[in-house]
């Protein structure tokens, strides 16, 4: 005789340490396999877009910071490379290098915060003290730098506010040459762990075609296997005077999405050496009128953050405030995929698969 | 073999119990802070010449500024930062030319009441010589140059009693 049963509807969030912020899952279950999940985001909205139109384009900025908070570098280099687009300003030497250094360093950060806080969702929260820890370290050479520690506002519309104090490069050195055994560390401690692999092996497995479909980018579509990194694939800035890899996966599941940030700390590493070995001495601020007033028209530009692809899109209306302001968050696209992949998992493994996206709500929510 | 990971994870956490600790013992000790921290904000009031650069420069519309004319110069009688809308970002700090805004590196500025978060900086009458010619009247008693600078108001006076 069979058993009648019926499906019951679980809400996972927003208050829930797992969805890494306030973002909001509910799931429909048979028994504790998910039959339907239903992604709530909208939480943390703060209408960024719509208040950058009251602002000129400079005090845009900090609000960038907002948006991926953990790869706060990254966010502003988003908005100043549309703006310096939208008003053709070369960036100098100096500047582009410093924005690489600082960028690179935030993608370390995010991807520390990412792989630490994956480890504290399968249930071993001593990995997540150890990259805190670490990524620590990174805060204080952003702060020593801009002040603050994750609300940087450090890019400005033509170069970077502020030169590299002294005493950074020594304390930066020290860092990358740390980095290697620090990631061995991780490695070691939860990546090697038995009870993490066979948690996320073959977990919420994404297939490459799925991937593009669903317009993953960042560690998710690498992940996947798909080699596509804007910094190799259509350089920005001065990215393609770096000689570094692309950390791919194979199986496209929760564990490769793990590995690939892991490897891409290391990467990113390698990155920060060369562009500090490199590192020309001049002016760090292309000269731009005191008030910024791009000429009508728009522009797109997209880098890639430590989420994927962000995007930003500004309108102008020659005025000094921006006409339209929109960013291409990737962890909000990134998300499309979740309510598919969660389909037949049990609850435990839908914590897996969210935090295996990485995201952010920051930016998920803008 | 299974369970080599878990060894091997276990061998790191124990070395890391021997290791030297990173954290301080916050209010007893503190780490030192960078020079460009941004802490409560400093105004120099002599050097301040109420151009209103930073008060355009920000974002929220934190800092209100009330001036007079002395002379031929504009005088600073009042600065008001509301401070709770404020995100230091530095932009005014930056606007500043006289150097005379800056950031200190007192962090601890919270509050038990809300009124009290907002930060007076300069709250001063207009030297009262020369043409003097609105704000003249009310303040003669207080005659010439030294006057009674605040250079960080009440909210300094609330914060060093709590600290
Ligand atoms: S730090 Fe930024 S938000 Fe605060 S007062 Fe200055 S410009 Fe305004
Ligand atoms: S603090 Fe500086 S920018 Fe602000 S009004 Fe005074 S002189 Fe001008």
């Amino acid at each position: 005789m069979a058993i009648q049963t019926q499906t019951y509807f679980l809400n996972l969030g927003p208050q829930h340490p797992s969805t890494h912020g306030v973002f909001r899952v509910i799931l429909e279950l048979d028994g504790e396999v998910v039959v339907r999940a239903i992604p709530v985001p909208g939480y943390l909205h703060r209408g960024v877009e719509k208040l950058a139109e009251a602002r000129t384009y400079t005090q845009v900025i900090p609000y960038t910071d907002r948006l991926d908070y953990l790869a706060n570098m990254l966010m502003n280099w988003g908005y100043v490379e549309a703006v310096e687009k939208l008003m053709g300003i070369e960036v100098p030497e100096r500047a582009q290098y410093i924005r690489v250094i600082v960028g690179e360093l935030s993608r370390i950060a995010s991807h520390l915060m990412a792989i630490g806080s994956y480890a504290g969702d399968i249930g071993g929260l001593t990995g997540f003290l150890y990259t805190f820890r670490d990524r620590e370290r990174i805060l204080d050479l952003f702060e020593m730098l801009t002040g603050s520690r994750m609300t940087v506002s450090y890019f400005r519309i033509g170069g970077v506010a502020d030169d590299l104090p002294e005493g950074f490069i020594p304390l930066l050195q020290k860092f990358l040459a740390d980095l290697p055994g620090l990631c061995d560390e991780y490695d070691g401690l939860i990546t090697g762990n038995e009870i993490f692999q066979a948690r996320t092996k073959f977990v919420g497995v994404i297939p490459p075609e799925k991937a593009i479909n669903y317009s993953l980018s960042g560690p998710n579509l690498r992940g996947s296997g798909v080699n596509f990194d804007l910094r190799k694939n259509r350089p920005y800035g001065i990215y393609d005077r770096f000689d570094f890899e692309v950390p791919l996966g194979k199986n496209g599941d929760c564990f490769d999405r793990f590995v690939c940030r892991m490897k891409e700390m290391r990467q990113s590493a390698r990155i920060i050496q060369q562009a500090l070995d490199g590192l020309p001495e001049g002016p760090i601020q292309a000269k731009v009128p005191k008030v910024i007033k791009p000429p009508v028209g728009e522009a797109y530009t997209e880098i890639e953050s430590s989420k994927g692809i962000f995007g930003c899109y500004v309108v102008s209306d020659g005025s000094n405030k921006p006409y339209r302001v929109h960013f291409r968050r990737p962890s909000f696209i990134n998300l499309g995929c979740l309510a598919e992949l969660c389909v037949g998992w049990k609850i435990a493994d839908v914590i897996a698969i969210l935090g295996s996206l990485d995201i952010v709500l920051g930016e998920v929510d803008c | 073999m299974f369970g080599k990971g878990l060894i091997k994870g276990l061998q790191i956490t124990w070395r890391e119990m021997l290791a030297q600790k990173v954290t301080v013992q916050y209010p007893d000790e503190q780490i030192p802070l960078p020079d460009r921290y941004h802490g409560r904000f400093e105004l120099d009031a002599d050097k301040c010449i109420a151009c209103m650069l930073c008060a355009n420069a920000c974002p929220n519309k934190v800092i209100q500024i009330e001036r007079t004319r002395v002379g031929k110069k504009q005088y600073l009688t009042k600065y008001v930062m509301r401070i709770e809308y404020c995100m230091f970002c530095g932009l005014c700090v930056e606007s500043c030319n006289q150097d005379a805004l800056r950031f200190s590196k007192v962090f601890n500025m919270n509050q038990y009441f809300r009124s009290r978060v907002r930060l007076t900086l300069a709250d001063r009458p207009a030297p009262a010589e020369e043409p003097a010619e609105e704000a003249g009247s009310e303040q003669e008693a207080k005659k010439k140059a030294p006057a009674p600078k605040k250079p960080a108001g009440a909210g300094s006076e609330a914060a060093a009693g709590k600290s």
